[in-house]
């Protein structure tokens, strides 16, 4: 059907697996665990990928709270009076200043990918070194940048993964945030870092009662927490020469200033930083690091030979320590998880754009050739030519189908249309041969042969019919009293080869048969009188189906090739140059699968089939004349809605339930209720056409979510096995026929 | 179609499929691990080999907080960077007390950080 479930093959009409598949597939199963595994580990890492672009992005565990105001007595008076590098050597809470004419330049929020590169340019040019204080998540993403900030001999700080105020957080929390930025800059710079700046800090009188504990906690952890003394503030963008006249330091003296490298425009930032420190050389000033400007406090401190042994350059970067081990590898597989979900996720962006493109403009596309369909053939002058009214011959294939046969047979009988029937039994074993004589109908022809399958016994029928017009139908569809008259008159044009009809699901008051009522409904009034109009029909409809006998037999006859006969030499009258059409009074009535299982196997017959048609009929592709016009206006539509757009489809929901939990869970819902809206009005329409009663359009919802998640199943399913080569068993088998069905239809 | 009698087609995609599923174990395992920060020991003080043998043994002034520090500032002794690295190797067990009197001697916080530190420089090669 249609709808975002594009997928769905237009319906064919009620068949249903034989008993004998159904064991063959109870045996595969076993074979199929595996897959099972595997499509719920890939789901697995597919959450996976999502949690974390969702974490990344402060999606996830995101707390935007900033505490201001809170009282500040739990603070030691020396701290709060202090320098800006807060230290706890033997406990003891310390504060070191920045010496006299020296500047440490920190830059906080880095890295990003635009100002970060030009902030590292700017102090290549003046061979200055800066402390940048980095988020994790930014590391994680741009861990190239962070390479090189440190191998141009920067120093680098944590500025917590996620940029939360840790004042609110938890122990484990914060202690969580540090490593994990501690990880993102082992796998980005093979590095760890003792230096801190908590998030939404600034000078160390304002450090309050709830800040405070986590500054002790680190600091006992042996963190150095690095505040500021001189804010350039610009952030607000307040224009370069206020930027520089801030960051500017009274009386000579040592600075820790802050600039942003990040989190929002940066331009002005990055004009004020060369002037800045030029007039700051110009008045004497030299440049450190954190670490630079600690060490020249230090008693003994002359930066010397053992920062060698932590392996980086000089005592301008001594927080850095070298990654080893566990933590080395474990960073750069974060590194890599990272690196795969911010690709992951724009391509999954893209698959969900395809499926939208897809799913409405195949819904435009189908409105109005529906439309344009509808009004043509109901037009008050239409004809196809001359009334046809010469006999045709039925062919119904019948393999243990006792329950049904005679249902079929007598509503054939009622036929305003001369018929002979050709009953093809096909070796059942529970007497439906018997019983179809039995019953006594004029013109019924019993015909038996050895169990070979479904295409063998039309074949046989076909060879068996006397006229030239051969109606085909499922042993377990009950046909109209003019549905054969209905179904024959396109023949009147001699350039039609074949005939679909309208099938219609009579078994809807469950809600499996409702979904398929649906489904098929909208299947045969939209798409079928699409393709009628584009003249590329994938499928004529196994239930209800006409022939012209020559173009069969022309054709090859019906094939084992595929498990999709009806598909297969569809698409093989296409290419012979015949024009196949839908004619939607002729309506059958069909059971449909009345279990998950049985349409789960049904469908996956289908959509396999489909592909093996499809890939049998690719020499069309190139061909000319009607065979290419077929493989080149067909054949993609057929892929694009019965293959491209099912595996896809499920991205709608995926992404709803991501922007449900990470995003806005009214706006998710919305934009999943407006293709739902679509849907359903394109299914209004479709119910409109034929006259249907809307109100199983109340299951659609339901309908929608199931059918895609399953047809997405199906087609990857299909897609394996098909990779595989294996199934061989099921080609021999074939659908031959019916399980038991009790009367369906009506 | 699709049939391939030889199974060679089913035997390499059977082995693609355990790669993949493979890979996404290992890629939640990864997620998870780094999430919690288990695997990892990241933080300054549990970078010097001897931290936790110093933080609760030597609680004088200068011992127990000094360690952590040192990360910070391995770069303040080199004399004494050159004498404990000989000794770090020569038994990670026993070096601990020798390598903390000499440091707690010394002018308080500074002998200590640069000792672990320059040992830690050599255990984590």
């Amino acid at each position: 059907m249609t709808t975002p479930t594009p997928s769905s093959p237009p319906a064919r009409g009620g068949r249903r697996a034989p008993s004998r598949i159904e064991r063959a597939a109870g045996r595969a199963a076993a074979l199929q665990r595996p897959r099972v595994l595997l499509a719920l580990l890939l789901l697995l890492a597919l959450t996976c990928v999502m949690l974390l672009d969702g974490y990344l992005r402060a999606e996830v565990g995101g707390d935007q709270r900033v505490r201001t105001g809170a009282g500040a007595s739990d603070v030691p008076d020396e701290v709060l009076d202090g320098g800006p590098i807060l230290t706890f050597p033997g406990g003891q809470a310390t504060t070191l200043s920045v010496p006299d004419k020296t500047i440490a330049l920190t830059f906080d929020d880095g890295p990003d990918p635009t100002w970060t590169p030009q902030v590292l340019e700017i102090l290549e040019e003046y061979d200055v070194p800066g402390t940048f204080f980095l988020v994790g998540s930014m590391v994680s993403r741009y861990p190239d940048i962070v390479r090189e900030l440190v191998e141009q001999g920067n120093e680098v700080g944590i500025h917590t993964f996620t940029h939360v105020d840790l004042s609110y957080q938890s122990d484990a929390r914060v202690t969580r945030e540090i490593e994990q930025t501690q990880l993102a800059l082992a796998g980005a710079a093979g590095i760890t870092t003792t230096l801190f700046r908590a998030p939404y800090s600034s000078e160390t009188d304002a450090i309050d009662n709830y800040s405070w504990p986590v500054y002790e906690k680190l600091g006992e952890e042996g963190y150095t927490s690095v505040f500021i003394d001189t804010d350039s503030d610009d952030w607000q963008q307040p224009g370069v020469s206020k930027i520089v006249e801030w960051a500017t330091p009274e009386d000579g003296e040592g600075a820790s200033v802050l600039f942003h490298d990040a989190g929002g425009e940066r331009a002005q930032t990055i004009e004020a930083l060369p002037e800045y420190i030029e007039k700051m050389k110009a008045k004497g000033y030299t440049f450190t690091t954190i670490s630079g400007a600690m060490a020249e406090q230090q008693p003994t401190g002359r930066p010397a030979a053992p920062a060698e042994a932590s392996g980086t350059h000089g005592g301008l970067q001594a927080a850095h320590h070298q990654a080893t081990g566990t933590t080395l590898y474990e960073g750069k597989a974060l590194i890599a998880a990272v690196a795969v979900a911010e690709w992951t996720v724009p391509a999954l962006s893209v698959g969900l754009m395809v499926v939208g493109v897809a799913v409405m403009g195949r819904f435009g596309m189908m409105v109005i050739l529906a439309r344009r369909h509808y009004g043509q053939r109901n037009r008050r002058r239409f004809g196809w030519g001359p009334p046809v009214t010469g006999p045709v011959s039925v062919v119904v294939p019948a393999y243990n189908e006792k329950e049904c046969i005679a249902n079929t047979l007598q509503s054939l009988a009622r036929s305003t249309h001369p018929i002979e029937i050709i009953v093809v039994d096909d070796g059942s074993t529970d007497g439906t041969a018997e019983i179809a004589e039995s019953l006594g109908l004029p013109g019924v022809r019993v015909i038996r042969q050895a169990n070979a399958g479904k295409p063998a016994a039309l074949n046989n029928g076909v060879r068996n019919a006397r006229y030239d017009i051969v109606v085909m139908m499922d042993g377990d569809t009950v046909f109209e009293p003019d549905t054969v008259r209905h179904l024959v008159q396109p023949f009147a044009d001699p350039s039609v080869g074949a005939v679909a009809g309208n099938a219609k699901v009579g078994n809807r008051r469950t809600l499996i048969g409702a979904w398929q009522h649906i489904e098929y409904v909208m299947g045969f009034n939209l798409d079928r009188r699409m393709y009628d109009l584009l003249r590329c029909m994938p499928t004529i409809p196994g239930a209800i189906g006409a022939f012209r006998r020559q173009a069969v037999l022309e054709a090859g006859g019906m094939s084992d090739d595929t498990l999709a006969e009806d598909t297969d030499i569809t698409i093989a009258l296409h290419r012979a140059g015949w024009r196949v059409v839908y004619q939607e009074h002729a309506r059958a009535w069909t059971e449909a699968p009345g279990s998950l299982k049985q349409l789960w196997s049904q469908r996956y017959r289908w959509s396999y089939g489909t592909m093996q048609a499809l890939w049998k009929h690719r020499g069309s592709l190139r061909d000319k004349g009607p065979s290419g016009r077929f493989g080149r206006v067909g054949m993609p539509l057929v892929v694009l809605f019965q293959v491209v757009t099912p595996v896809f489809a499920p991205l709608i929901d995926v992404f709803t339930v991501y922007s449900m939990i990470f995003v806005d869970v009214r706006s998710a819902l919305l934009a999943w209720s407006a293709v739902l809206g679509v849907q359903l009005l394109c299914a209004a329409y479709a119910f409109r056409l034929d006259r249907e009663k809307y109100r199983y359009l109340l299951m659609m919802p339901l309908q929608q979510l199931a059918y895609r998640q399953m047809m997405y199943l199906v087609l990857i399913h299909s897609c394996v096995t098909a990779l595989t080569g294996g199934r061989l068993r099921w080609q021999k088998l074939k659908r031959t026929g019916e399980v038991g069905t009790p009367t369906g239809a009506g | 179609m699709f049939v391939d009698t030889s199974g060679r087609r089913a035997r390499l995609l059977r082995r693609v499929g355990l790669l993949v599923g493979a890979v996404c174990v290992g890629y939640a395992a990864v997620l998870g691990l780094a999430f919690m920060g288990i695997g990892t020991s990241v933080s300054p003080s549990s970078l010097l080999p001897f931290g936790g043998g110093q933080n609760g043994g030597g609680p004088g002034p200068g011992g127990g907080g000094a360690g952590p520090q040192g990360g910070v500032m391995p770069t303040g002794t080199p004399p004494s960077g050159a004498p404990t690295a000989p000794t770090a190797p020569s038994g990670a067990t026993t070096a601990p007390s020798s390598a903390a009197t000499p440091s707690a001697a010394t002018p308080g916080a500074v002998a200590t950080p640069s000792a672990a530190a320059t040992s830690s420089g050599a255990a984590t090669d």
